[in-house]
């Protein structure tokens, strides 16, 4: 049960094939399990399978039914999360910094 | 090869855990004043009746950024509306999109919440504009989880 696990998040990418399915669904988002297939020839539905499932767990993919077909969806919040929890919050205070400089030596403020 | 006209690849999907109850997850998506706190500080306007209007406006209410309609309202559970971005000429000229809020009560004290943006293939300006969810999602998490915004993007 996937839940607030950076864990998995940081398991699940640490592979070079699931991270080439997410590059495919970045590329194009809801694939299907064959059109997956197809786009990582290299893979056997077995292998497509397993990994989906692994990143399925990690959140980074989620899975919507539309009529017989299960599509796949790149979601890329658990990676915002990671980035909010060790990059945004210092950047945004240096970006903050950098702009009122900007303001102070242009005169604006 | 992406074609434009193909359903799945104009839908988007986004998905969290929240740490709170369904219903407190709910109350945050649509309580104008909460919601305030998560959305660039957009000021809300809805009764949430389905057909009824859910608009938006700038901070300062000078600009409207949003001219929605509600399709479903199923509390605690289902928000469906549409969508229409204004404050962009280029936006406001593209077809309406949906979004679908759904809150699933999970064990543990969580909540998973998906957002559904969807029936973007005529829109893909839109589609474009609203990759930004990942940072709406993750600001409504915090604000739930902790009671303080992030701080404003730039």
């Amino acid at each position: 049960m996937p839940t607030d696990d950076d864990d998995l998040v940081f398991k699940a990418l640490a592979d070079p094939t699931r991270r080439l399915l997410l590059d495919q669904l970045f590329a194009r988002d809801g694939l299907t399990l064959t059109e997956l297939e197809a786009e990582v020839p290299e893979l056997t539905r077995f292998g497509v399978m397993k990994h989906l499932a692994v990143l399925e767990q990690a959140g980074l993919v989620v899975t919507r039914k539309q009529g017989r077909n299960k599509h796949h969806y790149l979601n890329p919040v658990p990676i915002r999360l990671i980035y909010e929890r060790w990059i945004g919050k210092y950047r945004d205070r240096q970006v903050t910094a950098l702009l009122d400089l900007k303001d102070h030596l242009e005169g604006r403020t | 090869m992406t074609t434009a006209t193909d359903t799945a690849t104009a839908t988007q999907v986004y998905q969290l855990y929240i740490r709170a109850g369904q219903q407190q997850v709910w109350d945050a998506i649509t309580n104008p004043a909460i919601v305030a706190r998560f959305f660039h500080g957009a000021q809300v306007e809805s009764t949430y009746q389905p057909g009824s209007p859910l608009r938006s406006w700038s901070p300062d209410r000078s600009q409207q950024w949003g001219d929605n309609t509600v399709l479903e309202c199923d509390p605690p559970r289902k928000l469906v509306h549409t969508w229409r971005s204004l404050y962009d000429p280029d936006l406001a000229a593209e077809p309406e999109s949906r979004v679908t809020w759904e809150i699933e009560e999970q064990p543990g004290g969580f909540s998973k919440l998906t957002l559904i943006h969807d029936r973007l293939d005529q829109s893909p300006k839109t589609a474009a504009s609203v990759k930004g969810w990942s940072y709406i999602l993750s600001n409504l998490k915090t604000v739930i989880e902790t009671g303080e915004p992030l701080p404003p993007i730039l």
